[in-house]
């Protein structure tokens, strides 16, 4: 058995770059058990709190990029370690040194991307509008009810602009008075915080802070629960504070108040798939599926880990920018819990997720189907 | 602060002498029963329909499996005799009124819709009710009725009916009950009735809950049918459980073979609907219930997923190692998550993580939630009533140096209301709360106190045996194994049996009861009830016996449990026909028996306590203040034992200040006589009388007293191992906790600090926990942290066992940035000295479990958790007293539940690290339990001796002295006669065990009540089958 010394230096520059609560960990197993690594391949983010605690991190190792974010392990960790706040530190000192294994590699290029266009695909800015513009969308003004802020995949991405179109149809049809700021929007800057790039986080949250506040923004409707979660727990760090509604919340709002009536069958067997961001972090697990629920003519059921205990899809925590061996997807997993509860149709309210599953449903065996939807695009085709 | 409770408790003149007990658990009927023996009159209120609390829900107990039922049970029954003893049930306490020495309660007692008076317990209206219920007592796992008695042993056993599902008292629609009963004991028209009462002195006992799984869906409770919590497996271990103790599954009755466990449910976790603390038993019952379950099956696997594993109660080390060498039984170190339901099978599968090896996942049939406690539901309410405060995590708060004290001069906690508790530990805490009453109301002992009245003994002698036969059910115990009526039918064919008949509990209230009236309405003059062992009953059905008219020793017990249907549960009718064996045998040797007479002595009112620690210290000004006598022997030079080298506890009390203010208080008391220098010679006498010599500055004295107490303490283990005595940077923690103290060089200027746990115990030599060394590494942690918060404190440790609410010092500890390792027995840490660049470093190496790796730690000081020993005078005291040490140099209590501060000899008591490691305040709290169980003895002017002692023929004896040296008891002397030297018994010091009777060559010595006729008659009936 090899013989190390613990370094109290790296546990204390850990602690410098945000790591606060790994020292509490008593080591039970915890995180390991829940974390949805385990059910793909042995991960264990026990030993990297462990690692971190003892001053043993291995800053270039892949394992500190696997973690997704998804929540589950410091939501049930006993001791209140905060697994994600010591891997966005670990990361940060990797970063620092410029320290990227092999498959984390592309983040360099969507960080490059990031800083340039304000997107991470390397598509122009000046193009982040093209979506809207067969649909009419106006600019945002001041004065409107709200700011729609699609995010950067709903803007370019050909499968998710599918989703802005339809969420604009459903505004249009609940008459709400609402605008977009085109190629003045920046990504949100939520997933590549959790790459460890804090200083590009900066850059782009401030950017969009400065943009939201010369337009006199007070009420953002978001369609990534990513984006949500960071104008509404981290962009407050910024001491701004706007009002943020997630299009899951507003959707069930628009039909509570009558302004949206359903009026047509789906016929369909729904499943609702709560991601990471939008339910474990924000606890918004009631208002999606009461849209569902309100779906006509369609039968709604829950697959085996649902609400708290949803299984990730594999995309926070900069995933989705990185390479994932077919063999390791945590959403073909989810897919065949769809698949098991007999749904046709799993909808979900995260562009990550649709890109994820819709990814997996390729892979589907024969005689085996699943459609992935947002959420706006089933109410669109019911109203 | 330090003392505060003591002085307002002490005597005042104008009290009354009433005590009012709330809480009829263990704990609160404890308390009574200490109180109304002590001269005190007691009102026991409970809200519950019966006494009991979740004691009588369980099967057995940990460390010993003891039934605890048989426990409790003759326990109801002494309360419910007690002529000072009223025990109020369905009633609540609706406001507390006055001060210490004078309150005013008032009391609600609930509708039971059932005429206490007139109800006989029968049974019929249960019969005939229409409504059934999920029976609370079986954790809803079985169906009652509405109106149904609460368990078969209650008392009081009479119906109740649950007003929330009797059809007539929600829509007026049924009243078949109130036809159905003889006795006109229905009244569904009854209204809650007020009443006051004025006590003096107030103890609460309101238990505690066990923490609830459901709001949170833990592991599945509530979704998953074949997840179940520990109390739910309780009932069904159970012979009187919903399925009369045959393990089964929920979902399909089926017979699990896969049963895992899963620890700390709700317990040590910071997440919101938990608890940050540790629940302190559940890993000793989590093992009692794996062998249990083994017992019951030994198909069964048994997977407990647990934490650190806290063995650190007395014997629990030794317990834990019996479940875990149980073949097919794995504990595995870590906690878990569920992975799903199986649908087809309704199987559950498991996930859990491994040191090395990964996460996986496993599959079992049922899944065993180990619960944690929680406070009362009612803690609030009650804390508003009582004007007491609660502590943060809602139970009651106490003072640091009297966990009996609440923050309300005059109202004292016991049991598990103080924070998770066994147990003997609450057993400790009433006996201990007692004794505060005790010293409040002083002045008021005995004024209110009612004597026992018995009906007069009919003179038998002349008549001819007349045997009436009882054949116990005991539940399903029997009943189940053993045909019954079959041995009724039996028994009544035997020579002199003019009476036989079934009981289903003999031991029942209403039972014991009925036996009495037989005896009397038949006029019986021999009594023999065939069920369970003398052990526990014998006192109870002699006092039955005794009721009935006749001389107790008229009466013999046929064990055809423990002797029968326990060891012979498979093979039904050869258990039946050992079982008419046994009747027929005692009832030959019964016809044979002669009545005896017990004697009564005098009680010398003084203590002696031996031993001037914290425990015997406060032992004695305790029973100074309530005016009994005491000498207080200590043999070193200064009083203060082992607490001189303590300063601080984790709860932060100043132990030095307290130490000073008792010491203090000691000495000036009149009433104790204070010896240093001490050491006992010889001790002579028996309960009430004892004589003891004692040698002090070259005098030696003689101490007349009529009970002693050891509180003879403990000692520091002196480490052989880890370069302790070669390397002077190497201390043990009392020697880090001084220098600390002392603000010594050598550890303010410490950059770094390694403890190292369970050093000298947890080994084949010492298999015991020292029980307090993890609590004092983390206080001395913190400390340090305080002072010194960058010095790099590292704690290498077997298992964390800051059990109760030292849990939320550990977790601050870490928070802190105190490092802990583990290691495991195979892989102790190796302590070196290495030279380094001309440096002498000192390193500490260690693998780490889930790093797979061996960790250096170059330190400036090493801290060796030493175990905590038996006082070397132990062995020297326990011959002197004859009384035992366990195989581990602890004195051994009577009984490890239910006598924890008693000894099997009569008249001597035990507490503080004598009997076991323990902390500061579990040492106060047994101080005052033994203290309040000593008074017990010495409030009665006499006490009585049984009368199944040993005699002589003098006729017969020659004086050869055999018996003399084969006595343990040193019970037989020679004396002077007319015909020389005879042999001669003190009743007192005989303890009946009948060996001089082997030795004695001429037959001249024998033993009542069993004598070699009546010995003989049994082995003839033997052989007659």
């Amino acid at each position: 058995m090899e013989t190390v010394a613990p370094i109290k230096e790296i546990t204390d520059l850990i602690r410098e770059n945000g790591g606060k609560t790994f020292d509490l960990c008593y080591q039970c197993g915890t995180c390991d058990v829940v974390c949805p690594w385990n059910r793909v391949r042995n991960f264990s983010m026990r030993k990297i709190v462990r690692q971190a605690a003892l001053g043993l991190s291995e800053i270039d190792n892949e394992e500190i990029w696997r973690c997704t974010t998804c929540g589950t392990c410091p939501q049930r960790c006993p001791r209140g370690v905060n697994q994600i706040e010591l891997g966005v530190s670990l990361r940060r000192i990797a970063t620092e040194y410029g320290a990227f294994p092999a498959s984390v590699a592309p983040i360099v290029t969507v960080s490059d991307n990031l800083r340039a266009e304000g997107n991470p695909f390397n598509m122009e800015r000046a193009k982040r509008a093209d979506w809207a513009e067969s649909l009419g969308v106006k600019d945002y003004v001041e004065g409107m009810e709200i700011l729609y802020f699609p995010g950067c995949y709903l803007s370019y991405d050909p499968r998710l602009k599918k989703v802005a179109a339809a969420t604009v149809k459903i505004l249009n049809k609940a008459g709400v008075d609402f605008g977009i700021l085109g190629a003045k929007e920046n990504c949100c800057g939520e997933s590549i915080r959790k790459t460890g790039n804090e200083e590009l986080f900066k850059h782009l949250a401030r950017q969009n802070i400065k943009t939201f506040i010369e337009h006199g923004v007070k009420k953002i409707l978001v369609s990534s629960p990513h984006c949500y979660h960071t104008f509404k727990n981290e962009y407050p760090e910024f001491s701004v504070h706007f009002e943020v509604i997630h299009i899951s919340e507003y959707l069930s709002e628009l039909f509570a108040t009558g302004r949206l009536k359903p009026v047509r069958d789906y016929g369909q067997k729904i499943t609702y798939h709560d991601p990471c961001y939008l339910g474990r972090h924000n606890k918004i697990f009631d208002a999606p599926r009461d849209v569902l629920k309100r779906i006509p003519g369609s039968e709604f059921v829950e697959m085996q880990d649902h609400h708290e205990n949803s299984l990730c899809c594999g995309g926070g925590g900069g995933r989705i920018w990185m390479e994932t061996p077919k063999a390791e997807r945590f959403s073909d997993i989810r897919l065949k819990q769809a698949v098991d509860v007999g749904a046709q149709v799993m909808v979900t309210a995260c562009p990550y997720c649709i890109t994820n599953f819709t990814d997996s449903s390729l892979g589907l065996p024969e005689g085996q189907a699943m459609e992935i939807k947002d959420i706006t695009e089933i109410v669109q085709e019911i109203i | 602060m330090a003392l505060a409770g003591l002085i307002a408790n002490s005597p005042k003149k104008d009290t009354l002498g009433d005590v009012l007990v709330v809480g009829g658990g263990m704990s609160g009927i404890q308390a009574s029963l200490d109180l109304a023996d002590a001269g005190f009159r007691v009102y026991l209120v409970d809200k519950s329909p019966a006494v009991g609390g979740k004691m009588a829900q369980l099967d057995k107990t940990f460390p010993t499996n003891d039934c605890s039922m048989c426990n409790l049970s003759p326990k109801f029954i002494e309360c419910s005799r007690h002529p000072n003893i009223d025990i109020l049930s369905n009633t609540e306490v609706v406001r507390v009124e006055g001060e210490a020495g004078n309150f005013r309660v008032t009391l609600n007692k609930k509708p039971r819709y059932v005429i206490e008076d007139k109800c006989t317990g029968c049974t019929s209206c249960v019969e005939y009710c229409p409504v059934q219920i999920p029976d609370p007592y079986n954790q809803n796992l079985s169906l009652t009725k509405a109106v149904h008695i609460h368990f078969s042993q209650a008392v009081p056993l009479i119906t109740y009916i649950d007003p929330a599902t009797c059809l007539y008292l929600q829509d007026e629609k049924c009243n078949i009950c109130v036809g159905v009963c003889k006795h006109g004991a229905i009244d569904l028209h009854q209204k809650p009735e007020k009443r006051e009462l004025e006590v003096g002195a107030v103890v609460l006992a309101p238990g505690f809950e066990t923490f609830d799984p459901l709001p949170r869906n833990d592991y599945g409770y509530g979704r998953i049918k074949n997840v179940i919590t520990s109390l739910d497996f309780e009932r069904i271990i159970s012979s009187t459980g919903p399925t009369e103790g045959e393990i089964t599954r929920p979902s399909d009755g089926k017979h699990p073979t896969r049963i895992a466990w899963i620890q700390c449910v709700g317990s040590r976790q910071v997440i919101p609907g938990g608890n940050s603390y540790c629940s302190s038993i559940c890993c000793a019952y989590t093992q009692k219930q794996v062998i249990l379950a083994k017992d019951h099956d030994e198909a069964i696997d048994a997977t407990v997923f647990h934490n650190d594993i806290r063995a650190f109660g007395k014997d629990f080390e030794r317990f834990y190692q019996r479940a875990e060498r149980l073949p097919g039984v794995r504990f595995i170190r870590s906690y878990v998550a569920i992975g799903r339901e199986i649908p087809e099978s309704r199987n559950v599968t498991i996930r859990y993580a491994t040191d090395s090896d990964g996460v996986k996942e496993e599959e079992f049939d049922l899944v065993v939630l180990s619960v944690g406690m929680t406070p009362p539901k009612d803690a609030r309410d009650l804390a508003n009533k009582f004007g007491i405060e609660l502590d943060s995590r809602g139970f009651c708060k106490t003072d640091p140096v009297n966990p009996i004290a609440t923050s309300r001069p005059g109202i004292f906690v016991s049991g598990a209301f103080q924070g998770p508790a066994d147990i003997p530990e609450s057993v400790v805490s009433a006996s201990g709360a007692a004794a505060l009453c005790g010293q409040l109301l002083a002045q008021q002992r005995g004024r209110l106190a009612r004597e026992r009245e018995y009906p007069a003994e009919r003179d038998v002698a002349e008549e001819e045996a007349k045997v009436g036969v009882f054949v116990c059910h005991c539940g399903a115990n029997i009943g189940r194994v053993v045909n019954v009526p079959s041995v009724v039918e039996f028994a009544s064919t035997l020579p002199n049996v003019v009476h036989a008949q079934e009981s289903l509990f003999a031991c029942s209230t209403d039972n014991a009861q009925q036996i009495s009236d037989v005896v009397r309405e038949k006029g019986l003059n021999r009594v023999v009830i065939a069920a369970c062992s003398p052990k526990t009953l014998e006192p109870l059905f002699r006092d039955t016996v005794r009721e009935g008219g006749i001389n107790q020793y008229y009466f013999d017990m046929a064990n055809i449990r423990e002797h029968c249907s326990w060891v012979h549960s498979k093979e039904k009718d050869d258990a039946t026909v050992k079982a008419k064996d046994i009747v027929r045998m005692s009832v030959a040797r019964t016809t044979l028996l002669k009545p005896l007479e017990e004697i009564s002595l005098p009680v010398n009112k003084a203590v002696l306590i031996i031993g001037g620690g914290l425990a015997g210290m406060t032992s004695a000004l305790n029973m100074a203040e309530q005016g009994f006598e005491v000498f207080l022997l200590e043999k070193t030079k200064d009083l203060g034992g082992m607490a001189r080298r303590l300063h601080y506890t984790l709860e932060g009390v100043d132990v030095q200040a307290h130490l000073a203010d008792l010491t203090g208080k000691v000495y000036r008391h009149p009433a104790i006589h204070v010896t240093t220098g001490a050491t006992i010679k010889e001790v002579a006498g028996y309960v009430g009388n004892f004589t003891t010599k004692v040698a002090a500055e070259g005098r030696l004295k003689e101490i007349r007293h009529g009970a002693a107490i050891i509180a003879t303490g403990a000692e520091e283990h002196k480490p052989d191992e880890y370069l302790y005595g070669q390397d002077d940077r190497v201390l043990t923690l009392l020697e880090l906790e001084g220098r600390i103290t002392r603000k010594e060089e050598a550890v303010t200027g410490a950059q770094s600090m390694v403890m190292i746990q369970c050093v000298g115990c947890r080994t084949a030599e010492r298999n015991y926990c020292s029980r307090v060394c993890c609590s004092q590494a983390i206080k001395n942690a913190l400390k340090l942290k305080e002072t010194q918060p960058d010095t790099e404190i590292t704690i290498i440790y077997r298992d964390m066992r800051t059990y109760g609410f030292r849990e939320d010092y550990y977790r601050e500890a870490a928070k802190q940035g105190v490092r802990f390792i583990r290691y495991e027995p195979n892989g102790k840490p190796l302590v070196e000295t290495v030279n380094e660049g001309g440096r002498n470093i000192l390193r500490v190496t260690v693998a780490d479990p889930i790093l797979g790796q061996k960790l250096a730690l170059d330190t400036d000081l090493v801290a060796l958790a030493a175990a905590v020993v038996p006082s070397s005078s132990s062995l020297a005291l326990s011959k002197l007293f004859k009384v035992p040490l366990n195989a581990d140099g602890f004195f051994q209590e009577a009984h490890v539940k239910l006598k924890p501060v008693d000894f099997g000899a009569d008249g001597v008591y035990l507490c503080g690290t004598a009997h076991y490691p323990k902390h500061f305040a579990e040492t106060i709290s047994q101080a005052y339990g033994a203290a309040g169980r000593a008074i017990n003895l010495l409030s009665k002017d006499s006490i009585t001796a049984t009368g199944a002692v040993c005699d002589v023929n003098e006729d017969a004896c020659v004086a050869c002295g055999a018996c003399i040296s084969c006595c343990s008891y040193d019970a037989i002397d020679f004396r002077e006669t007319a015909r020389g030297k005879k042999a001669v018994v003190n009743p007192i010091l005989c303890k009946g065990d009948g060996l001089c009777n082997a030795k004695c060559p001429t037959k001249a010595i024998y033993l009542n009540h069993y004598t070699d006729d009546e010995i003989d008659s049994q082995i003839d009936a033997a052989l007659a089958g």
